[in-house]
């Protein structure tokens, strides 16, 4: 008995159409990831002439990476999960890793647009500009970033099931990560603890995203704050992949 | 009622567990081309674990799974394509209408749904006011008519169903048996899960009464009334002296109530 399976670039296309459809059905969320990093844009303008404009432009990026990978796609997980909607996608002829890459994409189309965002915000707002180079690179180093915080938000969603803890767990680290990024970064909390948070992966994010910014400035320092953004990616992703369940029984 | 072909379905000595638990046990039936094949049993029984792992959603511990040919653990995609499946508890994105959620299969099964199609598939199953419906606004009817639909929209060699009557009203589920039979006249096959003797005896060609994950019975539902007739743990439960599917299935199975 012949069966035909079919193209995996159909299923994708299909699964990408309708996973768009979804995200734009859901465009109040979306706008409010995109207005946390306007505003840090637009409270920190007095920043510029001090720190700097790709001090305050690579900081409202890695907010709204975070708030991409932890509030967007992990919430998204864990409902449709809870609801059985990858219950249904599993028993069709699609390799699994197209359902997973389908959203990863969407999340990938929203950090791109996310990215853009701040640009046009900074220079229209701040008078920021960048070399065409910078923001190529930028744009580069936000998608880097942005996978580290998809990869925490997969770890979130494997080792949790309920969607409303994965919920309040992803505010809370989202918050944490507010609080203790910026700070941290202004130095209000002390020196050393600005140099802790640099290792973090918040830490890591933003400064490669500021040596992207300018990357005449990009130094050893960057090198490594990218090595341990892939580290923090590798090893996120696999602890994430090797916990999730699909069904949240 | 055409008669029955080739096997669209073997499973062989099927065991799944959920970790020390086996929930189902050296389970083995077989569904034939052109015929409504039944899996009845209690709650808890394994029905919904055999079937789980028909549709590749549990990984058996061990036994063999074959739709149309295919293994389902060496071929799992080509044993997917094979068959339709309708969940018990079927949802989809919630922010996707009806239209959307067809085309979405339809892509899924390497359909190409144009919009006459579409218009004409919406139109069989009473909803095409409902196009741009969510899923989650229409009624339980409607919402099983939108499943089967996604279900047999690449006209699979068989089709799986979980309970698919539960929770509907009279008019539904005679709505949906004749939906079902319709499959059948096509030729494909179908393996449903029930626990509604009524269900069993109208619409199924063939029964298994499954019962702590062992099938303990297999036949017609005629055949298996026939033969356990006289049985007197039948009689003993029988009522006003007809006996019945149900007095048979509850006699192998044991009057108590289940979780």
């Amino acid at each position: 008995m012949e069966v035909n399976i079919p193209k995996t670039s159909a299923v994708m296309a299909s699964l990408l159409r309708a996973d768009f459809t979804t995200l734009w059905r859901n465009r109040r969320s979306v706008v409010m990831v995109l207005l946390v990093p306007m505003i840090i844009v637009f409270s920190w303008k007095a920043l510029v002439a001090t720190a700097g404009g790709a001090f305050v432009l690579s900081n409202s990026i890695t907010l709204g990476l975070v708030a991409v990978g932890l509030m967007g796609y992990t919430n998204s997980i864990a409902r449709d999960r809870d609801k059985g909607v990858f219950q249904r996608l599993r028993v069709s002829p699609l390799p699994l890793w197209t359902i997973m890459a389908s959203r990863l994409l969407i999340q990938l189309s929203l950090i791109i647009l996310l990215t853009i965002v701040v640009f046009i915000s900074g220079y229209q707002l701040d008078h920021i500009t960048i070399s065409a180079g910078g923001y190529a690179l930028t744009l580069l180093a936000a998608i880097i970033g942005g996978a580290v915080y998809l990869s925490l938000g997969q770890v979130i969603v494997g080792r949790i099931k309920n969607p409303e803890t994965v919920n309040s767990t992803a505010r809370l680290i989202y918050f944490g990560f507010i609080m203790v990024g910026m700070f941290g970064e202004l130095g209000v909390l002390g020196d050393k603890f600005k140099k802790a948070v640099d290792w973090t992966p918040y830490g890591t994010v933003k400064t490669i995203l500021a040596g992207s910014l300018e990357p005449m400035k990009w130094n050893n320092n960057t090198n490594v704050a990218l090595l341990l953004t892939l580290g923090y990616t590798i090893v996120f992703a696999t602890l994430g992949i090797k916990w999730f369940k699909w069904d949240s029984k | 009622m055409n008669a029955p072909q080739q096997n669209i379905l073997e499973v062989d000595n099927l065991n799944v567990y959920y970790g020390t638990f086996k929930a189902v046990n050296n389970v083995s039936f077989n569904v034939l081309q052109g015929e409504i094949f039944g899996l009845l049993g209690p709650n808890g029984a394994g029905k919904t674990s055999t079937l789980s792992a028909v549709e590749g959603l549990l990984k058996q511990h061990s036994g063999t799974v074959t739709v149309a040919g295919y293994n389902t653990l060496e071929k799992p995609l080509y044993a997917r394509a094979a068959m339709g499946v309708q969940l018990q508890a079927t949802s989809f994105q919630p922010e996707l209408n009806v239209a959307e959620i067809l085309k979405l299969y339809a892509g899924i099964y390497g359909i190409n749904l144009t919009e006459e199609k579409l218009h004409k598939m919406l139109l069989e199953i009473n909803l095409a006011d409902a196009e741009t419906k969510r899923f989650g606004q229409l009624s339980g009817g409607q919402q099983q008519r939108v499943s089967l639909a996604i279900t047999t929209i690449h006209d699979p060699k068989l089709v799986l169903l979980d309970e698919p009557t539960s929770g509907l009203d009279p008019q539904s589920r005679r709505q949906l048996w004749t939906r079902i039979e319709a499959i059948r006249e096509k030729g494909n096959g179908v393996l449903l899960t029930t626990h509604s003797m009524e269900e069993a005896e109208a619409v199924c060609d063939r029964i298994s009464i499954i019962d702590h994950g062992r099938i303990i019975a297999t036949g017609t539902p005629q055949s298996l009334i026939d033969k356990h007739r006289d049985d007197p743990e039948v009689i003993a439960v029988s009522r006003r002296g007809k006996i019945t599917l149900e007095d048979v299935f509850i006699a192998l199975t044991g009057l108590e109530v289940r979780a």
